[in-house]
């Protein structure tokens, strides 16, 4: 296991680990036709808070994949207690072990950013039937930042880019999304609401590295936080 | 996770919401004001509109810093307004 932001959230289980959380999950989910005859692939699936939820709250067909073997064996343990079945799977978004037009939606919360996203965004294109949809949360840059203060940033998420909405826009666009349209959420915090509070699924044993980089993650993103947003992404062909 | 490794989480997370699972199957509610080596304490939240239908937990030890959990009895630990990219 190595020390990466991207190994923290997995060893401490982080659930919900994407900007607005569960609760703003839901909300997009609202806004679109989902039911029990639709297939759901949620990439990059993590502790599988998501896909648990679309298969409980709509009874559709979800597969979850993520890359993380410890992400997956948490994911599958939450999935284990509902009611619902989850499929998982250990695959790499970059290229994804579907078929073509093999899916309604794809849902992917804070994930591209953390993979090549040119191959990702036409990998989607790919397995979505025609009329899918790609729902997508990313972080954006709200305001261009010195080279420095960009590599810094990346280095430590382990980003392969930092992308401003245009930025977004135009990938999406080149990887066959047509239509794209983007909201614009502002970052509220309630400090109260447990309802959607972030849980933690922490490993038996958990470096103490760990904790320096929750800490580390804590300042840049309030060291940053008006360079640095987030947006929806509602794409189809 | 340890008794450490919650010690640390709580000692990171002061001032925060917290909603922590017990191993006797209770949920408690507050706002994490003191851990020590053995406990970790919560100021319970007055208003409980966002609790989410949670019941209001358990009060025990009431030292000035709300009521004590030991952390050798946590099964499980959710903290609001936590944010990741
Ligand atoms: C910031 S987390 C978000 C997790 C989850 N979507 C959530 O909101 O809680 C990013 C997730 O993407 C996964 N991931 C990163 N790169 C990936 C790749 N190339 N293929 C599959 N999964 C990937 C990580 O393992 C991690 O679970």
């Amino acid at each position: 296991m190595g020390h990466t932001y991207l190994d923290c959230l997995a060893v401490l289980g982080i659930g919900g680990a994407h900007p607005g959380g569960l609760k703003l999950t839901k909300e997009i989910l609202s806004g679109e036709a989902l039911d029990q005859s639709k297939s759901v692939l949620e990439i990059g699936c993590g502790t599988g808070q998501t896909s648990a939820y679309i298969a409980e709250h709509y009874g559709c067909h979800v597969v979850a994949l993520d890359n993380s073997n410890i992400m997956l064996d948490k994911a599958k343990q939450r999935f284990a207690t509902i009611n619902s079945a989850v499929e998982t799977i250990h695959g790499n978004v970059e290229r994804l072990p579907f078929a073509d037009d093999s899916f309604d939606f794809i849902l992917s919360e804070s994930v591209l950013s953390f993979t090549d996203i040119a191959l990702s965004i036409s990998e989607c294109q790919r397995l979505l039937k025609q009329g899918g949809k790609l729902l997508m949360i990313e972080i954006v840059h709200e305001q261009p930042l010195s080279e420095k203060e960009e590599m810094k940033i990346k280095d430590f998420y382990g980003f392969s880019q930092l992308l401003s909405e245009n930025g977004w826009v135009r990938l999406l666009r080149q990887g066959g999304f047509e239509q794209v349209s983007v909201e614009k959420h502002a970052i509220i915090f309630d400090e109260h609401d447990l309802k959607h509070a972030t849980e933690f699924s922490p490993s038996e044993n958990v470096s103490h590295e760990y904790f320096n980089i929750l800490k580390e993650h804590e300042y840049l993103s309030n060291f940053y936080k008006d360079n640095l947003g987030y947006r929806i992404f509602r794409c189809s062909s | 996770m340890s008794v450490e490794h919650y010690h640390k989480l709580c000692n990171q997370y002061m001032g925060r919401a917290v909603r922590i699972r017990t191993h006797d199957g209770r949920v408690h509610h507050g706002i994490i004001r003191h851990v020590d080596r053995r406990r970790v304490y919560l100021e319970p939240i007055r208003s409980n509109r966002n609790l989410g239908g949670f019941g209001y937990g358990y009060y025990g030890y009431g030292y000035g810093f709300g009521f004590g959990i030991a952390l050798g009895a946590i099964a499980g630990i959710a903290l609001a307004s936590l944010f990741f990219w």
